[in-house]
C-alpha cells in the first residue's frame, strides 16, 4: 500500500453509526486516533459500542456521520482495499463441531483477500500460513479439523488466521473471552511480542480492565455509544469513574 | 420392467448423472451457508415456473430458470441480512409458489396434459431432451470451472461469512453466484426428478458427505460422487420397479444419508447412545 508511514494508523473523527432499521446511533461523537505501532485496548461493558466501532474501522459497517481514516485513506471509499490489511478476530464464534475445515485452511483463508482473485495459493503463501501457527503455538494442530479444537486453541488458530493476512493493522474482539487466566496471560503476551516484533498496530477490545495487556499504550473507555475517557492504563485502573462504569454494568 | 429403446436409456442416464453432479455440488454451498430455506423456495418457484410453461406452451425449462431465478434476485437480498423477517417472506413465498405451480397445472389445456402435468409434479425420464443434456453439461463445466477457480474464495466464505468479508473478499459476489447456481441446477433437473423432489439432491448427497470427512477438500470430491451414484442408482431402480424416476432417486439418497448417520465416523464417539 502506498500510504505514508507516518500517517496514523486510524483516525476517526465526530464518527456516528446507525445499524439498519434503528434510529438511535449505536456509536456517536467518536474521536480517536491511533499511531502506528500502538497497542490500544478498548473497554466498556456490554453494548457500548465496542464491537461497532471495530467494524466501523474496517468498513464492516458504513458510518453515517463524520470522517474516519485508515492509514491516511478514506475508510468510505477505501474500505475493501483498507481491509486487505486490517486483520480481524471476531468475537464469540463459536464453530460447529462437526464443521469440514482443517486447521490450516481456516489459517489460509485470512491470506484469500490478500493473495486475491484468481491466483491460487503458493509455496510461499503456504510458508506464511507455517510460519503464524508456529507464532501461536499450533503448529502441531495443522491438521486437525478446527471444530475439535478447544476454545482456547481456536481462540489461538483464529489469532493465527488473522496474522496469516499480514495485516498492519490488527482488530481483536474480546480475545480472552474463552481463556483461562493462564491461557490469558499466555495470548496477552503473545499479542504484545506480535506488536512490537512485527510492527502490527492493534486495537484490541476487551470487556474488563483486568485483561488489558500491560504493554497496552493507552486505555479507551466507551459507555453507551460514546467515549468517555481514554488514559494510560494505570490511570484507568485507579480512576473512580471507571470503576463505577463497570459496577453498574456488571449489575 | 419398461424396455427402453436405447438412445433414450442412454440420453436420460447421463441426464440422470449430470443432475447427480450440479445439485449435489450446489449442495455443498447451500448445506453450509444455511440457504436451505431460500434453496427450497427457489426450486417450487422453478416447478411453479415449469407449470406455467406448460400452461403459456413455452419450454418449461425457461419458464423455470426465470420464476427460480427471480425468486433468487427477489430473497436473495433478505437472506443477507439475516434478520427475523427474511424467514417470513420465505415462509410466505413457499406457500405462494406453490399454489401457483398448482394454479398453473390446473390450467393446462386439453386431456393429455394431466399426463405432462404429473410429470413435472415427480419426474420423467421421457422428459428428458438432448438441448437439456446439452444445458447440464454446460452447467456442470461451469460449476467446475468456479469451485477449481475461487476454492480459496468459497473456503473463506463457508468457514465465516463476515471473516471472509473482513479479509478483502467481495463475499456478495460469492453469495449470488450461489444462488445463481442453485437456480441454475434446480431448474434443470427438474423435469428428471420432478417439482416436489429436487430440493432432496440438493441437500441429501452433501450431507451425507459431511457426515464424513473434516477436510473440505474430500468434500468437494466426495458429494458429487455420492450426488452422482444416488442418482444413478435410483434411475436403475426406477426402471426395475416403475418407480416414478425422481422419487426413486430422492429415496436411494435419502437412504445414503441415514446411512451415513448411522455409520459416520463423525459421529462414532461421544454420539448420543455414549451420552
Ligand atoms: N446488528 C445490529 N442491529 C441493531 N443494533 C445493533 C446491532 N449490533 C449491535 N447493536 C446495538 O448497538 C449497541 C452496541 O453494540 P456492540 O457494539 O455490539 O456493543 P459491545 O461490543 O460493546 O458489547 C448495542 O446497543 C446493540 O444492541
Ligand atoms: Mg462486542
Amino acid at each position: 500500500m502506498s500510504a505514508n508511514t507516518s500517517d496514523p494508523a486510524v483516525v476517526l473523527r465526530n464518527i456516528a453509526a446507525v445499524y439498519e432499521g434503528e434510529r438511535v446511533p449505536a456509536i456517536y461523537d467518536i474521536n480517536f486516533t491511533v499511531k502506528q505501532g500502538e497497542l490500544v485496548s478498548i473497554i466498556g461493558p456490554n453494548g457500548a459500542g465496542k464491537t461497532t466501532l471495530l467494524e466501523t474501522i474496517n468498513g464492516l459497517l458504513a458510518y453515517t456521520a463524520g470522517q474516519g481514516y485508515v492509514f491516511g485513506k478514506d475508510i468510505a471509499v477505501h474500505s475493501r482495499m483498507l481491509r486487505k490489511h486490517i486483520g480481524y478476530v471476531i468475537q464469540n464464534f463459536d464453530i460447529d463441531a462437526l464443521a469440514p475445515f482443517l486447521a490450516r485452511d481456516v489459517v489460509m483463508s485470512g491470506r484469500v483477500g490478500a493473495i486475491g482473485p484468481l491466483r491460487f495459493p503458493r509455496p510461499s503463501d503456504w510458508h506464511v500460513v507455517r510460519d503464524k501457527m508456529e507464532l501461536v503455538g499450533m503448529s502441531s494442530f495443522s491438521s486437525r479439523p478446527a471444530g475439535k479444537l478447544s476454545g482456547g486453541e481456536f481462540q489461538k488458530l483464529l489469532l493465527a488466521r488473522a496474522l496469516a493476512q499480514e495485516p498492519r493493522l490488527l482488530l481483536l474482539d474480546e480475545p480472552f473471552s474463552h481463556l483461562d487466566i493462564s491461557a490469558r496471560r499466555q495470548m496477552s503476551e503473545l499479542l504484545s511480542r506480535v506488536n512490537r516484533t512485527q510492527e502490527v498496530t492493534m486495537v484490541m477490545v476487551s470487556h474488563d480492565l483486568q485483561s488489558v495487556p500491560a504493554a497496552c499504550s493507552r486505555v479507551v473507555v466507551m459507555d453507551r455509544g460514546r467515549i468517555i475517557m481514554q488514559g494510560a492504563r494505570e490511570e484507568m485502573i485507579s480512576s473512580a469513574a471507571v470503576a463505577s462504569i463497570f459496577r453498574e454494568g456488571d449489575t | 420392467m419398461i424396455a427402453l429403446p436405447s438412445p433414450l436409456l442412454i440420453t436420460s442416464m447421463a441426464a440422470a448423472l449430470l443432475a447427480g453432479f450440479v445439485c449435489s455440488t450446489v449442495g455443498i454451498f447451500v448445506v453450509r451457508m444455511n440457504l436451505s430455506s431460500i434453496g427450497y423456495c427457489m426450486s417450487h418457484a422453478a416447478f411453479a415456473g415449469a407449470a406455467f410453461g406448460i400452461m403459456a406452451a413455452i419450454d418449461p425449462l425457461v419458464g423455470a430458470v426465470i420464476f427460480s431465478l427471480g425468486t433468487a434476485l427477489l430473497i436473495g437480498p433478505l437472506g443477507e441480512k439475516a434478520k427475523l423477517e427474511s424467514n417470513v417472506i420465505i415462509g410466505f413465498l413457499f406457500s405462494v409458489t406453490i399454489a401457483l405451480a398448482f394454479i398453473f397445472l390446473s390450467m393446462i389445456p386439453g386431456q393429455a396434459a394431466s399426463g405432462t402435468a404429473l410429470r413435472i409434479l415427480w419426474g420423467s425420464i421421457f422428459a428428458v431432451t438432448h438441448q437439456m443434456v446439452l444445458l447440464l453439461l454446460l452447467l456442470a463445466a461451469a460449476l467446475l470451472a468456479f469451485v477449481i477457480l475461487f476454492y480459496k474464495e468459497i473456503v473463506a466464505v463457508l468457514f465465516h461469512r463476515k471473516l471472509a468479508e473482513a479479509a478483502g473478499v467481495n463475499t456478495t459476489v460469492f453469495y449470488f453466484a450461489i444462488l445463481f447456481f442453485t437456480a441454475a441446477a434446480v431448474s434443470l433437473s427438474l423435469r428428471l426428478v420432478g417439482g416436489l423432489l429436487v430440493f432432496a439432491l440438493i441437500v441429501n448427497p452433501t450431507s451425507t458427505a459431511y457426515q464424513f470427512f473434516y477436510d473440505f477438500k474430500k468434500i468437494v470430491v466426495a458429494s458429487p460422487l455420492v450426488g452422482m451414484a444416488s442418482c444413478l442408482a435410483g434411475f436403475f431402480l426406477s426402471l426395475l420397479t416403475d418407480f416414478p424416476v425422481g422419487a426413486s432417486i430422492v429415496i436411494v439418497s435419502a437412504g445414503g444419508f441415514a446411512a451415513s448417520i448411522a455409520v459416520s465416523p463423525k459421529r462414532r464417539r461421544g454420539g448420543s447412545a455414549a451420552s
